[in-house]
């Protein structure tokens, strides 16, 4: 990808800031639709109607509330630590942008083809509990800091069925460069690694249903990664006022927004990546029957986005499913059920790789 | 480890049979309307703003008596014989100009008591509901369709025609004076003439 | 190799920046978030020097765990609503004094070692010859730090239980 961006602007420093800026172009445009398709779906699923007066069906009312919030008068809380609650918000949006650099987009569309991709993306992941931790410490509130001990018990908690179902992954494949996972699962869906990747014989079957089991661990234990219903304890607002964002206003208040909006993508995407073929259509390619080279991106581009979205209205259909659950239930998910299971998987996945 | 499995697979069923629910409502037409556009039905015993049909008005206070809250302030002139104020569809006739008719929705509180006794049926409920106002003041509503000029001319001519009245009544009173202190000479004329009769009427 | 120098040179200001905030400081709290910014120099210095896993494990161990691991110590055992959250420096003299002496040293080290060269390419991954080596040459030293690990987990859920049938 940089060779060909320094083959188009000549510039080294160019094609790297341009490589950079461009998974953020993706995370903003998303982050637009993501809002606005949150309220519609919440709406529909109580039987309203959700915004409707900004545009066509209310279409344009993401960019209504941005340029809002753009006005908004920036107020530090007095007791607050000034440096440290300006950078939160930053440090928060930096853990999860960190994410989108190795998340493969296309085939020609990956900001870093490194080696060590997932457990890149899973280490740059504890940034986002520094900034939360961060933000909930600065505020001089005792919601927020409230806020931000649950999430960092939770995300420090649930990190560890995330792991163990990305290891029962990497075992499989063999790889940790989610370009290579990616290309593993190409041609057809029944090539996705959920219903038994390139395997073939007996141990593709025996495979399918631990597959399916660790897609559960690990959507599940994403869930709670990003602080999403039923795992919303720490910005429950019934209890804590939003927990560590109560104090922030304006483009900060923004930049937490930004931030959670594109962790859901980011983990859908890890998701899709590791289990649903990742940019691969699922039916072969249109541009390879028409004899376009050029469109064969753009459809990756498309799958990929398609797939990833896809999983970000399943986080929001289970958010207006289920309700909060306690901190002991919580804890309880995650140490009594999804570690067992998740040990117990690797360790059975481990052995049907070995037939 | 019977229990733990069930509960796993509780959870995980339970999750699925909701997630079928939200789904299925995902589909079902909004029951919520989109109310500055829409309006439910407003039923038809509904007490909101009042109107007053203020050319059927005959000005006899009686709503203003009834206000429990007195936020109807009637004012009027009465109007001089030679005015034609026409008759109301009732076919009350009409004597009084209402000069004033306001009534403040601030302090109104919709009891309806005013529109009863109303002998020509001219104060009613309207479906209107939506008349916020920014300011206090725009919800004081004068109904009276005479202008201020029209007020002030009316006042004038009953004023003048008082006064015209009074002078008239003053000079009758002295023509009356004038013509009784006239009577009274003549009748202690004839007092005198007659005194026998007045000690008949003594006795 | 012009960017590679600006970039490295950048990185190594944000750590020795940062560093300094961390003895610096004396608000506690400022002190552990700059601490993660040295932290994720140094990982950018190893990722710079082609150590890719190395790099993403400081990351992951020092970001993900240990700094987590001290800023709940912190905010958990202050109290947080107070300015106790403060640290004196003290011994300013003495450990300017041990300090100079070990970077003098350490100055001296470099400059009369003679240092081998190594390969200025690149390994493309080191993550295969990294597992190759811990799961097969050192198979049994892996295996038994994970046991010690393993052993101080369980230590420690031991000694913090509240077991209620002693009292």
């Amino acid at each position: 990808m940089y060779d060909l961006l320094t083959n188009l602007l000549g510039n080294q420093i160019v094609a790297y800031v341009i490589a950079a800026s461009l998974p953020l172009i993706f995370v903003l445009t998303f982050v637009l639709f993501a809002v606005l398709a949150e309220r519609k779906v919440s709406a529909h699923m109580q039987d309203r109607l959700g915004p409707m007066r900004v545009g066509w069906h209310g279409i344009i009312q993401t960019l209504a509330d941005m340029l809002k919030l753009l006005q908004k008068e920036d107020i530090v809380p007095e007791g607050a630590d000034r440096p440290l609650f300006n950078l939160a918000p930053l440090l928060t949006f930096l853990g999860t942008y960190a994410a989108f650099a190795a998340i493969p987009f296309a085939g020609i569309y990956v900001g870093s083809s490194t080696a060590i991709g997932i457990y890149y993306i899973t280490a740059v992941s504890g940034l986002v509990v520094a900034g939360l931790l961060l933000a909930g410490w600065a505020s001089d509130n005792k919601y927020s800091l409230y806020g931000a001990m649950r999430t960092a018990a939770q995300i420090v908690s649930y990190e560890i069925p995330t792991a163990i179902a990305i290891l029962t992954m990497v075992m499989v494949s063999g790889t940790l460069s989610l370009m290579k996972i990616s290309d593993m699962q190409t041609a057809h869906f029944w090539n996705w690694w959920i219903l038994g990747g390139p395997e073939t014989g007996i141990v593709k079957f025996l495979l399918i249903p631990f597959m399916i089991i660790t897609f559960l661990i690990y959507y599940i234990s994403s869930l709670a990664e990003v602080n999403r219903t039923p795992f919303d304890l720490p910005e429950a607002e019934s209890e804590l006022v939003s927990g560590y964002h109560t104090e922030y206003s304006g483009m900060k208040f923004a930049f937490f927004f930004l931030a959670e909006y594109a962790n859901m993508f980011a983990v859908s995407a890890i998701a899709v990546t590791l289990f649903l073929g990742g940019f691969h259509s699922p039916i072969g390619y249109l541009g390879h029957s028409l004899g376009i080279d050029w469109l064969i991106p753009v459809e990756q581009f498309f799958w990929f986005a398609f797939k990833g979205t896809a999983l970000v209205f399943v986080q929001m259909w289970l958010r207006w499913t289920l309700p909060r659950v306690r901190v002991d239930q919580l804890m309880v998910i995650c140490w009594k059920y999804l570690i067992p299971y998740a040990v117990v998987n690797l360790i059975i996945v481990g052995i049907i790789t070995l037939l | 480890m019977k229990k733990y499995l069930k509960n796993t697979w509780d959870a995980l069923w339970t999750i699925f049979i909701g997630m079928k629910v939200t789904w299925k409502h995902l589909f079902i037409p909004s029951v919520t309307i989109q109310y500055p556009d829409e309006h439910r039905p407003i039923p038809d015993r509904a007490r909101n703003r009042l109107y007053v049909n203020i050319d059927d008005c005959i000005g006899c206070m009686q709503c203003q008596r009834a206000c429990p809250v007195d936020c109807i302030d009637i004012k009027t002139v009465k109007a001089l014989p030679t005015d034609e104020l026409g008759l109301t569809s009732k076919g009350t006739k009409k004597a009084l100009w209402v000069t004033q008719f306001n009534i403040d929705f601030a302090k109104c509180m919709y009891c309806q008591l005013c529109v009863f006794p109303c002998p020509t049926e001219c104060i009613t409920m309207t479906k209107v509901f939506e008349f916020s106002e920014y300011e206090r003041e725009k919800l004081l509503y004068n109904f009276s369709n005479l202008t201020l000029s029209e007020v002030k001319e009316k006042e004038e001519n009953y004023a003048k025609f008082m006064e015209k009245k009074a002078a008239e009544k003053a000079a009758a009173a002295k023509a009356k004076a004038a013509a009784e202190a006239k009577a009274k000479q003549e009748s202690e004329k004839k007092d005198n003439d007659n005194k026998p009769s007045s000690e008949e009427k003594d006795s | 190799m012009e960017l590679y120098d600006i970039i490295f040179y950048l990185i190594a200001l944000t750590v020795v920046v940062s560093a300094a905030i961390v003895v610096g400081s004396k608000n506690i709290v400022r002190a552990a978030y700059s601490l993660l910014f040295t932290f994720l120099g140094v990982a950018g210095i190893y990722i710079l020097l082609g150590a890719d896993f190395i790099g993403v494990t400081q990351l992951m161990v020092y970001v993900g765990g240990i700094l987590i691991l001290l800023l709940f110590g912190i905010m958990l055992t202050n109290k947080v609503y107070s300015v106790d959250i403060r640290r004196e420096n003290s011994y300013i003299i003495p450990s300017i004094v041990i300090v100079g002496i070990f970077a003098a040293f350490l100055i001296f080290v470099m400059t009369e070692t003679n240092w081998v060269t190594a390969d200025p390419t690149f390994p493309n991954t080191t993550v295969f010859e990294l597992g190759k080596t811990l799961l097969v040459h050192y198979s049994i030293i892996f295996e038994i730090l994970a046991i010690v690990l393993l052993i101080a987990l369980i230590g420690a859920a031991t000694l913090a239980r509240n077991d209620n049938k002693e009292r």
